[in-house]
């Protein structure tokens, strides 16, 4: 029994003005319990969508959602979701902001003390504690933000393109990182990118999505050895990027034909 | 043009539904007729005092007044702003001043001005335009400073002496806070207006309120209280218009 | 924007001298403009009565405050600006967060809000009076109606300019909807409103100093305009001097506390202008 089941599900963007647009049309997915997912496609595809709707933040318009059996009806600590913009709360410390997820649990003061201070030695942001997040760089607020997810200890783990907007080279360090921690404490990651490689390195499926309105057109697997460092030039990882690199051209062109029109 | 104009009245029928409540209010008499009289005696006194000429009469003076001071505000603020933005030495001298009466409250100069002129139009004048002056300076300085010097640099280089630069350059660029600065000044001028009225006039709107009230005409006195108010609101408005034509190059 | 990891922070020593240039600047020109007042009243260009000395003014002030008027007066006049701005400020964030989560409260206050705005609403001191007579209360009510709007203007703007994502979060986390209002909807929002506030405060002082003007009574406003129906123009220069000093000190008072306050916020990461 697969632990997040997507069924059929269809979902109507309405901006406050003009008409509404269909973002995802028939949907359906399937995710296996501690698997890492990756969810890749052009712009606007509704990839982003489709992890709202995961998280319960967006209503389904028709189809269902389901986590262990039960319909996702509202955003839960079950799913924890980290932004690619960090959502840092600007007026609390990193630890304030770590401590507010364990606050909302009713963890005793003692024990969500010292649970926040795991996490901030787990992302390596020891020192930074009591630190505002307009004073850290980029990759120390997505450090904060992940710790901060990690620390209510959610089953789901929803990225949204967290690394989308640090540079190459923390992007990079992020990635590794990220995979190190998920090998250790092992939870189901959906992962929204638009990068191919970051894709294929991270996960163990990919799901790839057409132009809007967006379909599970294809999902690959992933067999490549990420304990090699030398990986990424590994011929197997290589032909995996390209082979999933062309089935996203299509519907990147697809998806430019659309924006111009 | 049905659809905005639905639109328009859903979003103003709360003051309809107020005006009927007033209505009611009064004519049901849950508060004394004296304090509160109702909207249609209030409607009634108005239509009275343009008959009988004194709302006109009196609103022209008040207007004379108001205009004159903020034409004079703006046109000497406007200068004044754009020179202290692009020559050192105005600056020098001008700047600490407006720095200075910037947060001094503009209706504590209404003595100072009855000191110096009287209690006549010159008076009321000089008070409008010496309060206006401040926001129109200071929109203009601000406009003017950000006026991109790469756009002045290639002025200059086309051979564009200094007068043109600032007609062609720098009053375009500032436009958007100047116009801003006069918004703000044009607010200014009514609260100015009013508040110098109230105290000292021989007539304008502040002086019929003040004389309405004395001899127990309410329903008088409400109408040109909502006269005042309303003039002011629509002012507002109709400048807002001009300024969207004036930046729609902007846009 | 927060400052870059890889610049160099700027030495406190540095940083100090800048502060303090810019502030004997600012010193500099304030006395340049005094010495030029008393030097163009000493001039003859213009008669004791136009513009009498400052050194005239100053010791009018000064015998006003060993008297004990001037402490009274002031007392007077920014407890009123303050009690008003206190209502206005309350009333106005309750009911900017009124109007931006209840439709009803929106549709019917908006009309009102957006004319009420440019009017010059002390137009309505006499209606107000009629009301609640010649009283303190209608002071006090004049001010709250002048000062309440730029506060549930910029409550508005504030909350519906709140980010998305930061809502999610905390929903995400397990907050409930009381929660989300008071602990993450309103801090977020406290820097717009506070931009809000540091406008009704200077604006209550200035309404409070008009309606003693108007009304007479105690005050900074009424001694002024008393002075005013005496011809004693060096007591109007010295209330106008009076009032400027105080409404200076408010703003100053008003931007430490957003300071402090906002000790998280973006602009906090910059040296301050």
């Amino acid at each position: 029994m697969a632990q997040i089941v997507v069924d059929r599900v269809r979902h109507l963007y309405r901006p406050p003005r003009g008409k509404p647009v269909l973002a995802l049309e028939d949907v359906s997915l399937e995710v296996r319990e501690r698997e890492f997912l990756a969810l890749l496609g052009p712009s606007g595809c509704g990839k982003s969508t489709l992890l709202y709707l995961i998280g319960g933040f967006l209503p389904v318009e028709s189809g269902g959602i389901a986590v262990d059996g039960k319909p996702v009806a509202a955003p839960g600590p079950d799913r924890g979701i980290v932004f690619q913009h960090f959502a840092l709360f600007p007026w609390k410390t990193v630890r304030g902001n770590i401590l507010y997820g364990l606050e909302r649990q009713g963890m005793p003061s003692a024990e969500r003390q010292k649970r926040a201070q795991q996490f901030i030695d787990l992302v390596g942001l020891t020192g930074f504690e009591d630190s505002y997040p307009s004073h850290l760089s980029g990759g120390m607020k997505q450090r904060a933000a992940l710790a901060r997810t990690l620390a209510f200890d959610p089953k789901i783990l929803l990225m949204d393109e967290p690394f989308g907007a640090l540079d190459a080279q923390t992007r990079h360090l992020m990635q590794t990182e990220l995979l190190g921690i998920w090998q250790r404490t092992p939870k189901t990651v959906i992962f929204v990118t638009h990068d191919v490689q970051e894709a294929v390195y991270l996960a163990d499926r990919v799901a790839v999505m057409s132009a809007r309105p967006g379909r599970i057109k294809t999902i690959v697997d992933i067999k490549v050895d990420k304990t090699d460092p030398g990986v990424f030039k590994a011929k197997a990882f290589v032909d995996k990027v390209d082979e999933i690199w062309n089935l996203v051209k299509e519907e990147a062109i697809k998806a430019q034909v659309e924006h111009a029109s | 043009m049905t659809a905005g104009l639905m639109k328009m009245l859903l979003r103003y029928s709360p003051l309809l539904i107020l005006a009927i409540g007033w209505e009611l209010v009064s004519r049901l008499g849950l508060v004394s007729s004296d304090a509160l009289p109702s909207l249609s005696a209030v409607a009634a006194a108005w239509i009275d005092l343009v008959r009988d000429g004194d709302l006109v009469s009196n609103g022209l003076s008040s207007l004379y007044r108001g205009g004159a001071g903020l034409a004079l505000a703006i046109v000497i603020g406007g200068v004044l702003g754009i020179l202290m933005a692009r020559w050192k030495p105005v600056n020098v001298i001008f700047g600490p001043i407006v720095e200075i009466f910037y947060p001094v409250p503009k209706t504590a100069l209404i003595p100072i001005t009855v000191i110096w002129l009287g209690l006549g139009d010159g008076s009321k004048i000089l008070l409008i335009f010496l309060g206006c002056m401040i926001p129109v300076t200071i929109g203009a300085f601000n406009g003017a400073r950000s006026a991109e010097q790469a756009l002045i640099w290639s002025a200059r280089s086309m051979g564009a002496d200094r007068i043109r630069i600032l007609w062609d350059v720098v009053v375009p660029s500032a436009l958007p806070e100047l116009l801003n600065g006069i918004r703000t000044a044009l607010a200014l001028a009514f609260i100015l207006l009013v508040a110098s009225e109230l105290i000292t006039a021989q007539n304008g709107f502040g002086y019929l309120i003040g004389s309405l009230g004395d001899n127990g005409n309410y329903d008088a006195m409400y109408a040109v209280v909502l006269t005042v108010a309303l003039l002011g609101f629509a002012a507002d408005r109709l400048y807002q218009l001009l300024m969207h034509e004036m930046l729609i190059w902007r846009h | 924007m927060a400052a870059l990891d890889l610049a160099p922070p700027q030495l406190p020593t540095v940083r100090a001298l800048h502060a303090a240039l810019r502030v004997s600047a600012r010193v500099a020109s304030v006395v340049a403009l005094l010495v030029a007042w008393e030097l163009l009243a000493r001039s003859g260009l213009l008669t004791p009565y136009q513009l009498p000395r400052l050194s005239t003014v100053l010791a009018h002030i000064w015998s006003d405050a060993i008297t004990g008027d001037l402490p009274f007066n002031t007392a007077v006049t920014i407890g009123r600006a303050m009690l008003g701005f206190a209502i206005a400020a309350s009333g106005g964030v309750a009911l900017g967060v009124a109007m931006s989560r209840i439709p009803l409260a929106r549709w019917f206050f908006d009309p009102l809000v957006s004319i009420g705005f440019p009017m010059p609403k002390i137009a309505f001191l006499p209606v107000i009076i009629l009301w609640l007579g010649v009283y303190n209360v209608s002071k006090l009510t004049m001010i709250v109606f002048d000062s309440i709007f730029p506060v549930i203007a910029a409550t508005i703007i504030a909350i519906q300019g709140v980010e998305r994502e930061l809502i999610w979060s905390a929903r995400n986390m397990g907050a409930g909807e009381r929660e989300l209002l008071w602990q993450i909807v309103l801090p977020a929002a406290l820097p717009q409103i506070m931009t809000g506030l540091q406008v009704a405060l200077p604006l209550a002082l200035i309404v409070a100093v008009l309606t003693e003007m108007l009304m007479g009574g105690y005050g900074l406003g009424a001694a002024m305009m008393t002075a005013s129906r005496f011809a004693n123009s060096v007591g109007v220069f010295a209330g106008i001097v009076e009032i400027a000093v105080v409404g200076y000190a408010l703003v100053k008072a008003m931007a430490l506390i957003r300071r402090r306050l906002l000790i998280w916020h973006q602009e906090a990461a910059e040296p301050t202008a």
